[in-house]
């Protein structure tokens, strides 16, 4: 083969090759390139201008977009003098090998590592997630094995002095303390779990924009009565603002703010307050407790950390609220402050962007009557001896938001409604009740007894018409069973609000 | 292939208190039929509507009318505005008949029948939201005033009355249960009226005793409306004055006046006054005359034209009896948001009823518009002042409020 024929060769072979290939200078010119290099870097309008210094051609790549990073790693193997890594904004990533010929000349190419790359950062992935789970769960074994053993060994004792009481004050002593061990134990598998489904990365937010003033409310009950208990007051100032955040991820962090305060304050008060600034809102929960040293503000907010041991021995806290909160922070994006004065209080305050109060959601996920219907929120004394009829009858009074009310005893109609939660608004009575009663009877006697005597329907399956123009005639509507519910919704709402429409009562 | 022209039912008031409302949806539904059939019908078929008077809107006449436009004409469906005494009896001769029944009736009750057996209601659907809707979105919108520095509340306190039907007690029950949540204080528990002859001056003289800085009527009836209105500008509350969707009726500027001016009304269905909804609304008034109102003649005449495309994408229209054709229009109903001159009907699933924007989606393509308004003069058409982008007016100060 002649020298000629051989260099033909050789192009054609370059040419056909689908790897990007290219030859360049010792001083870093481009000397000559294959078809799929010139393919691969598109970018040049008029084609790859011949002896473009590689700064040069870097350059123009990456403005023209098509580059987006070129990684440099040292060299592992062979002659390969380093294999920089080219990141292309179409995703694909290459890596590039060169040779350097003796006279300083060097043949590069460039090999899709793609696949290769996302497959590596996958596994990878697993492998981290792999071994987070099992550092998660040593960790919970281990926090477990400690913080549980104390209330399950009081448990023990508890049961015993249970057993061996002489006397019921006694008895009783030892079942309070059992379900204050019980409940400490339930805090501590509740915080336990929130860190290991955090570690999992379970944990994933539903963003909405909401009033703060509902959470402020949930935390106002939640931890009204345990403040008063202590001598502390609770003051919660309210505010107007609507947040973009996750309500119940936001509601933890809040509530392990609220509860570490009223933990370590021993006297004074704690108190809720927002603060508006540049489109964010900062809620404050401000305590006149110890305060915390300034070399443990950062601390504090570490899995498992105390101050001192023997102060929480005694508090019952694995040191993890802080952790939670911080890392639930983190998840939403919120800004965690804390200020403190050693000796005055602290102050832990969390921030939020301000919402757009007409995007505000109410806390009820779905409307429906039984929420918002005419009829929530009533009460309805339901007097029905077959079960079937009322249980369907209760259920769907219960579907518009009523409250069903029974009278155990017809014989005693005094002891019976005085044991009702409270008066009904409406009656829907059967007329004939365990054969001795009526309907109506009853429905006398019972409004001769209320304050406010209360408005009543009878359903009967008698279709008599004698029967059914007496009942009238004392002025009670009457619905032939069975009963559906557009005439049931009619007739009541018709007693309830717009009693001229009953002709019964006309 | 059939040509037999497709009867729609329509259940409208043309006697009472509401002929004047059902004269519009009457307008409504013969201009959308009318459209419809100059491009050939659905599949060709041409549309013919029938309509049943249910004057006093009771359940009887509106159950009867129901039953009387299936068995007597075949209707395919029953597509209409609103009829207020029937409390749903009116789903169970649709539901039997497994046709389309397309209302507005603006009733929370029709997602609890709706949902109590969504098998046998599939073929009822809301074309506008429920009325609860009207509650909370008009708590969020004294915040937006409130919060925007567009209105500064002398104090918290919202009083509210309602009228006696249910949509007027749920919207008082709405308001008042979600005011707190928004920074308002109730002055008094929602007062229901048990009766509407009554004394308003008596009334807002006991409410004025609460000094509230907010006073919303949630009763919709125009005439009651403007005697309430017009004792309460003999002594003005020093309060915001809401009053419930029949205050946009002409009939209410006629009796109030100029005294109307600075009043706020909303309505979860009206005309948007975009370029399509300008358009309609000369198309409208140069069918039914100067003095018509296309607001109100735009809701059956929507739902028309969105039933039309359900029905010639499911592959045509289902008589009575016809489950399965019915079923197929319904799935569509569900599945292809229409974007009409009201804004955009996109049912619920579960609901079956329009999504009300922004009280339920904070998306204005998702949903159709809550829309507030603000009375000028009697000549003016009411300023919309609420909520973006739909606005096209500033709020003014009330002038009992600026003076």
């Amino acid at each position: 083969m002649s020298a000629a024929a051989a260099g033909q060769y050789a192009a054609a072979t370059l040419d056909n090759l689908r790897l990007p290939v290219s030859y360049w200078s010792a001083d870093l010119k481009l000397l000559s390139w294959n078809p799929a290099f010139a393919e691969r870097f598109s970018c040049f309008p008029a084609g790859i201008p011949t002896g473009i210094t590689r700064d040069r051609f870097i350059d123009a790549v990456e403005r023209a977009g098509l580059l987006v990073q070129i990684e440099t790693r040292p060299a592992e193997t062979g002659e390969a003098t380093d294999a920089p890594t080219l990141y292309f904004s179409d995703g694909s990533i290459y890596r590039l090998e060169s040779w350097q010929a003796p006279d300083g000349c060097r043949t590069t190419i460039c090999l899709d590592i793609t696949t290769a790359q996302r497959n590596e950062r996958a596994l990878r992935k697993a492998r981290d997630a792999a071994t987070a789970a099992d550092q998660s769960k040593s960790r919970f074994l281990r926090a477990a094995n400690h913080d549980l053993r104390q209330p399950l060994a009081a448990m023990k004792i508890l049961i015993y002095s249970c057993i061996g009481a002489r006397e019921e004050a006694e008895r009783q002593q030892a079942l309070h303390a059992m379900e204050v061990s019980v409940a400490i134990m339930e805090d501590l598998l509740g915080a336990l779990l929130n860190i290991g489904q955090l570690d999992a990365g379970r944990i994933h937010p539903s963003i909405q924009t909401f009033q703060i003033s509902a959470i402020l409310e949930r935390l106002r009950i939640q931890f009204d009565h345990q403040a008063r208990e202590k001598g502390l007051e609770l003051r919660i100032i309210p505010s107007t603002a609507a947040v973009v955040s996750d309500r119940v991820l936001l509601e933890r962090i809040l509530s392990n703010f609220v509860s570490n305060a009223i933990r370590y304050t021993e006297v004074g008060r704690v108190v809720i307050g927002c603060k508006q600034a540049g489109g964010q809102l900062q809620v404050h929960v401000i305590d006149t407790g110890p305060g915390i040293a300034p070399e443990f503000r950062e601390e504090i907010f570490e899995e498992f950390f105390r101050i001192s041991k023997h102060q929480d021995k005694r508090r019952h806290s694995l040191g993890l609220g802080l952790n939670i909160s911080r890392r639930l922070a983190d998840i939403l994006g919120h800004r965690i402050m804390l200020r403190s004065l050693p000796g005055r209080g602290s102050d832990f305050a969390i921030e939020m962007p301000v919402g757009n109060i007409w995007h505000s959601t109410i806390s009820e996920p779905e409307i429906s009557e039984q929420i918002g219907g005419e009829f929530a929120g009533l009460a309805c004394l339901l007097l029905e001896d077959d079960p079937h009829v009322r249980e369907a009858l209760a259920a769907l009074l219960e579907r518009w938001g009523i409250t069903v009310l029974n009278l155990v005893d017809l014989s005693d109609i005094p002891r019976s409604l005085a044991a009702l939660d409270r008066a009904p608004d409406i009656i829907v009575t059967d007329y004939r009740l365990h054969r001795e009663y009526l309907g109506t009877e009853i429905v006398n006697e019972v409004n001769d007894i209320l304050e406010k005597p209360c408005p009543a329907l009878v359903i009967t399956a008698d279709t008599g018409p004698e029967l059914i123009a007496g009942i009238r005639a004392q002025g009670y509507p009457v619905l032939i069973k069975p009963v559906g519910p557009p005439g049931l919704r009619v007739v009541m709402h018709n007693l309830l609000f717009e009693p001229e429409a009953v002709p019964e009562l006309n | 292939m059939r040509t037999d022209p497709i009867r729609i039912g329509s259940m409208v008031p043309l006697s009472g208190t509401s002929a004047s409302d059902g004269r519009e949806f009457r307008n409504g539904l013969i201009m959308a039929a009318g459209e419809i059939n100059a491009r050939g019908g659905i599949l060709g078929r041409r549309i013919e509507p029938v309509f049943a008077d249910t004057g006093s809107q009771t359940a009887e006449v509106v159950v009867r009318a129901a039953r009387g436009l299936i068995a007597t004409h075949g209707v395919s469906a029953i597509i209409n505005g609103y009829n207020i005494g029937p409390q749903n009896s009116e789903y169970e001769p649709i539901a039997d008949a497994g046709i389309i029944y397309i209302h507005h009736n603006t009733l929370l009750q029709h997602h609890d029948t709706v949902a109590s057996d969504p098998e046998r209601y599939f073929g009822c659907f809301m074309g506008d939201p429920a009325e609860y809707w009207y509650g909370q979105g008009f708590i969020k919108f004294i915040s937006w005033l409130r919060d925007t520095g567009r209105w500064k509340p002398r104090n918290r306190r919202i009083a509210v009355i309602s009228g006696p039907k249910p949509y007027s007690i749920v919207i008082a029950n709405a308001m008042d249960a979600c005011a707190a949540q928004f920074g308002w204080t109730p002055a008094f528990p929602p007062r229901i009226m048990r009766s509407l002859k009554t004394d308003w001056g008596a009334l807002l003289d006991e409410v004025r005793g609460t000094d509230p800085a907010v006073l919303a009527f949630t009763h919709f009836h125009a005439g009651d409306l403007a005697k309430f209105h017009l004792e309460f500008m003999r002594r003005p509350l020093p309060a915001l004055l809401y009053l419930q969707y029949g205050a946009l009726h002409k009939s209410f500027s006629e009796i109030v006046g100029p005294q109307g001016r600075g009043t706020i009304v909303g309505t979860v269905i009206g005309l948007l006054r975009d370029e399509p909804g300008r358009r309609f609304t000369e198309a409208y008034k140069a069918q039914f005359g100067p003095h018509s109102t296309p607001e109100i003649g735009c809701q059956p005449y929507v739902a028309l034209h969105h039933y039309a495309i359900a029905a010639a994408v499911a592959g045509g229209v289902g008589d009575p009896g016809d489950f399965a054709a019915n079923r197929r229009i319904a799935e569509v109903l569900l599945q292809l948001p229409y974007r009409s001159v009201a804004g955009m009907i996109r049912y619920h699933p579960k609901w079956q009823a329009a999504v009300p924007y922004p009280d339920a989606t904070s998306d204005p393509s998702m949903g159709l518009p809550h829309l507030f308004y603000q009375l000028h003069e009697p000549e003016d058409a009411p300023a919309l002042i609420a909520p973006e982008p739909f606005a096209d007016s500033a709020f003014e100060l009330p002038p009992w409020l600026a003076r």
